[in-house]
C-alpha cells in the first residue's frame, strides 16, 4: 500500500517536471525577452523609486548641501523677521513649514542667495507672484535668510 | 569639504537628454524600417540603427535619473511643472528600460507581430520622452 502511494507520488512529481519542462519550451525567445524585459522596467522603476528615501537623507548632510551655502550673514532677528514675512505671504503656498502645497517644498533649496531673492522679487508668470512692491531688498534678505534656514 | 550644490542640476542637465534623444531617434529608425520593403538592405541597417539606439537610450536613462533624484533630494513627484516631468518621467524609464532589454535579447529575430507591438511601445515612450523633457524645459525656464 505505501509503495503503490510512493509510486504514485513519484510519478506525478515526474509529470510536473515534465510539465514545467514542456512550459518553459514552449515559450519563444520573444516571450522569454517580454518577461525578462517588463521584470526589468519594474525592478528599475521600482529600485529608483526605493532609491528616493536613502537619497533624501544624505541630501541633507553637509557635504551634500555645499554646508552653509548662504552669504548673509544670519542673525535670529533676522531669521525671525524672515518667518514672519513667510508666515505673511509664503505660507498658504509653500506651506506653513515650508514642506510645500500648492507651491513646491523649499527645504534645501539648491540654488544660489540671488536666485531666490530674484524668485521673490519678479515670481513666475502664472505660477507665483511677484513680491517686488511689498518687500524691499532688506526684507527679502530676510526672507532669503529664512528660506536658507530650512533643512 | 563639500560638493558644489549646483553639480546635480548640471548632471542631469548633461545626462538627460540622451536618452531623451536615443529613444526618439530609436522611434524614428524603427519607424521608418517599417516603411521600407522587407527585401531592402536599408531595413536591416535601419533596424541596426534602431537597436543601438535603444540599448544605448535605455543605459543612458540611469545616470539621468540618479541625477535627477540627487537633484530634487529624492523627490519622486513634487508640485506643478516638477510633478508633470515626473508623471511622464516614471513611466517612460520602466518602459524604456524593458523596451531596451527586449530588443537586446531578441535582437533581428523579432516576428513581424512582435516587432509592430514593440514599435506601438516605442512610439508611446517617445510620446512620453517628449513630455518629460518639455516639462523639465519648463521647471528650469520658470525657475
Amino acid at each position: 500500500m505505501n509503495l503503490s502511494l510512493e509510486r504514485k507520488s513519484l510519478a506525478g512529481e515526474s509529470s510536473r517536471n515534465g510539465n514545467s519542462e514542456t512550459v518553459r519550451a514552449k515559450l519563444s525567445p520573444e516571450k522569454r525577452a517580454l518577461l525578462w524585459a517588463l521584470l526589468l522596467g519594474a525592478v528599475s522603476l521600482g529600485g529608483a523609486l526605493l532609491m528616493a528615501s536613502p537619497i533624501q537623507k544624505i541630501s541633507s548632510w553637509a557635504f551634500f548641501t555645499g554646508g552653509s551655502s548662504s552669504e548673509i550673514a544670519v542673525s535670529p532677528q533676522l531669521l525671525a523677521q524672515g518667518a514672519g514675512f513667510f508666515a505673511q505671504s509664503c505660507g498658504d503656498c509653500h506651506g506653513d513649514d515650508g514642506h510645500g502645497d500648492e507651491g513646491p517644498d523649499l527645504h534645501n533649496l539648491a540654488i544660489s542667495d540671488a536666485r531666490i531673492a530674484s524668485q521673490i522679487k519678479n515670481g513666475t508668470k502664472g505660477e507665483m507672484p511677484s513680491f517686488a512692491k511689498k518687500y524691499h531688498d532688506p526684507e527679502i534678505t530676510a526672507l532669503v535668510a529664512y528660506v536658507r534656514s530650512l533643512r | 569639504m563639500s560638493i558644489d550644490p549646483t553639480l546635480w542640476p548640471k548632471l542631469h542637465g548633461a545626462s538627460t537628454h540622451f536618452p531623451v534623444a536615443l529613444a526618439m531617434a530609436a522611434a524614428l529608425f524603427d519607424g521608418l524600417s517599417a516603411l521600407v520593403p522587407a527585401s531592402s538592405p536599408r531595413r536591416a541597417q535601419l533596424r541596426a540603427a534602431g537597436y543601438f539606439t535603444i540599448i544605448l537610450g535605455a543605459l543612458g536613462t540611469f545616470p539621468a535619473v540618479l541625477s535627477g533624484l540627487f537633484m530634487t533630494k529624492g523627490r519622486v513627484l513634487g508640485h506643478d511643472a516638477e510633478l508633470f516631468h515626473h508623471l511622464f518621467v516614471w513611466p517612460a524609464f520602466a518602459l524604456l528600460v524593458g523596451l531596451g532589454a527586449w530588443r537586446a535579447m531578441v535582437g533581428d529575430k523579432a516576428s513581424p507581430r512582435g516587432f509592430a507591438i514593440y514599435l506601438a511601445v516605442l512610439f508611446l515612450t517617445a510620446g512620453l520622452m517628449a513630455g518629460a523633457g518639455y516639462w523639465g524645459g519648463e521647471l528650469i525656464l520658470n525657475s
